[in-house]
């Protein structure tokens, strides 16, 4: 369908394949030196911001499976994230335990709530479901905030990321660690998508009822939906911990959940490549505003009372989002689809 | 005794309250089908202007409310006509999440214009404290419960009377026979936000008027969703009920659970509320049962 003229396939395995031809390699080799060579030409500013879009990245592509594939939206992101997050840091800070099995049981405390809250999606959906996940956002808040064992609003200390004796102290020690866990991350929603599962979920999507009588099990797929969604908000928050180092739940408010609905719509719902691009946006764009626009309006208009500026950063995002509803529902992925088709067909449109 | 009553009587105006606010979510649902998210920001923003004419324009009471009437009205206007109508027909995730984008950039604009974030409203109602039996009680409770009531009234009498109140539940009914009958839809939904945030701007001055202005007003929104639920998506009755049995769960739970459990217990009981009822009955005590077909 979008293979470039002249490219035929002769096995299932070609058929397949998702690199087919030589400047898809090319390409992709060149992408892979262009990320590991990253800490080269990065300071170790940006290197942290890139740190903290692959985190992103992670519980946006988990986002993405469940409201862009299987269409149950969830405006409790955060909350997941949130659970993952202190899991790892009491794990590893009080228990004292390694960092992987920090990481793997944040995932999965993650994944765990994240079927309970998301068992009322077998009865409700749309705007039902929408609130019970905010429900479970404040729940999951509260719960930290006045947990002893959190630390409550106090925070909590979180020790650096180790394997092995290796301990991930540098910016780019971390960047190494996270952009393989994101990668493998986009590997398996890639492929996710275009197995049994993905189609289950696209098909209960499209239209839950019809799916179930097609002989869909609505339970199953839904609920492992939620797993899989909340499972990869737990490693990034896992991740998120061993990164900042110090976790308050104000890091995981309501706002930031609607914020990664944003990028997942920004970016293009239900596509391999939408997360990427609606992360790259919101985070970079994030940090232009906080880091640069902010402190010069503030510097500039002094006439106005102090902290205003900090407002411009939630206009516009809500700006932003409401204008990719309206006016590209598909996002930036359906962009960069256009572009690489005008590319495979040039110089004829068709 | 006396806290048992103190208690019920702030529960129920507090939850009046929420079912004021939440009126203004089921008069959109139930003509346009739109889930309004934005409902706390809409409060948020309706009370910051409340305070804006009463305290730093220093108008009087009436003219005041009568501009932030305006002004709520106008709001409802704006948000229908550049958000929702580009999206009419679109799908359902659509509609949720383009409301949360209008109340992230309320929130922004709220912030931009009085990024201090906390203040107070002057009081609104007198002073003096009533004996109800051994119990004492802010008067302003009894204010507020009256004029919840009012408004009640008054959206009866206009949804029963008035020809517009009548072409909206028609809308909530069948919209394509409406159309057929050459009502205008577009009218219809334009309408509905307008008083939809004229109801919530009164429910949010009636709380800030006790409580202050806070970003926790947001959160008040958010607790109205948990009446709506309770309720019945499309039901004003189920709104009316509903309502103070949430303010009372909340405030019979926060005053006698707290010595139990972990302080601001109270601030998460409609919330759990929500779980629950989304457990047991989704469609909420009044709501209606819909029946899916492909």
């Amino acid at each position: 369908m979008s293979l470039p003229s002249g490219t035929r396939n002769y096995t299932y395995a070609q058929d397949m394949a998702i690199l087919r031809t030589k400047t898809h390699w090319a390409l992709f080799i060149g992408l892979l030196v262009l990320l590991m060579a990253a800490p080269l030409y990065l300071s170790n500013y940006w290197l942290g911001v890139a740190n903290l879009i692959g985190i992103t990245l992670i519980a946006a592509i988990g986002l993405n499976i469940l409201t862009g594939y299987c269409g149950q939206l969830s405006i409790g992101h955060a909350g997941f994230i949130a659970v993952g997050a202190y899991t790892a840091a009491v794990l590893t800070n009080r228990l004292e335990l390694p960092f992987l099995v920090g990481l793997i049981s944040g995932g999965l405390t993650a994944g765990a709530i994240g079927l309970i809250f998301g068992l009322p999606s077998v009865r409700v959906k749309g705007f039902y479901l929408a609130i019970t996940t905010i429900a479970a956002q404040f729940i999951i808040i509260w719960v930290i905030n006045h947990w002893s064992v959190t630390g409550g609003f106090v925070g909590i200390k979180v020790p650096y990321a180790s394997i092995g004796g290796f301990v991930f102290r540098t910016e780019t020690s971390q960047f190494y660690l996270i952009a393989t866990i994101a990668a493998l991350c986009t590997f398996f929603a890639k492929n996710l998508a275009r197995t049994r599962v993905g189609r289950a979920f696209i098909a209960i999507r499209d239209n839950d009822l019809a799916a179930e009588v097609m002989g869909i099990n609505l339970l199953y797929y839904k609920l492992l939906a939620f797993f899989i969604g909340c499972f990869m908000a737990g490693i990034a928050g896992a991740l998120l911990a061993h990164w900042i180092g110090f976790l308050n739940a104000e890091q995981f408010s309501l706002t930031e959940s609607i914020l990664y609905i944003g990028m997942i719509i920004i970016g293009g719902l239900g596509t391999t490549v939408g997360p990427i691009f609606g992360v790259i946006f919101i985070r970079l764009l994030q940090q232009i505003l906080t880091v640069q626009v902010v402190p010069f309006l503030e510097r500039t208009f002094t006439m106005m009372p102090s902290g205003f500026a900090t407002g411009v950063t939630p206009m516009l995002f809500g700006l932003v989002i409401i204008l990719f509803l309206i006016l590209e529902p598909r996002g930036l992925a359906h962009r960069w689809a256009l572009l690489k088709s005008a590319y495979r067909l040039w110089p004829f449109s068709y | 005794m006396a806290e048992l009553l103190q208690f019920t009587i702030t529960g129920i105006a507090v939850g009046m309250v929420y079912a004021l606010i939440a009126l203004g979510f089921v008069l959109i649902w139930k003509s346009s089908g739109v889930a309004n998210l934005a409902l706390g920001q809409i409060v948020l923003l309706s009370s910051w202007f409340t305070y804006a004419m009463l305290v730093q324009a220093e108008f009087p009471l009436w003219l005041a409310f009568l501009l932030v009437i305006l002004f709520a009205l106008g709001l409802g206007w704006m948000i229908e006509r550049f958000a929702l109508r580009p999206l009419i027909a679109q799908p359902i995730l659509a509609l949720i999440t383009v409301t949360l984008g209008i109340g992230y950039f309320i929130e922004g604009v709220v912030i931009f214009i009085w990024p201090w974030s906390v203040d107070a409203l002057p009081r609104l109602f007198p002073r003096e404290v009533l004996h109800i039996g051994p119990a004492v009680v802010s008067q302003e409770y009894v204010w507020v419960v009256g004029i919840c009531l009012l408004v009640f009234a008054l959206l009866t009498l206009f949804f029963r009377y008035h020809k517009m109140g009548i072409a909206m539940r028609a809308t909530a009914d069948d919209q394509m026979a409406v159309q057929a009958c050459g009502i205008p839809v577009t009218t219809v939904f334009s309408r509905s936000w307008m008083f939809a945030c004229v109801v919530a701007a009164i429910g949010g001055i009636l709380i800030s008027s006790i409580g202050g202005i806070t970003q926790g007003l947001i959160e008040t929104g958010l607790k109205a969703f948990s009446v709506v639920i309770l309720g019945g998506l499309d039901s004003f009755l189920g709104a009316i009920v509903a309502g103070p049995i949430i303010g009372l769960a909340e405030s019979l739970g926060g005053g006698y659970l707290t010595p139990y459990l972990w302080a601001g217990v109270k601030d998460i009981i409609p919330f759990i509320i929500i779980i629950i009822v989304m457990i047991i009955k989704p469609y909420g005590l009044f709501g209606e049962v819909r029946i899916e077909r492909i």
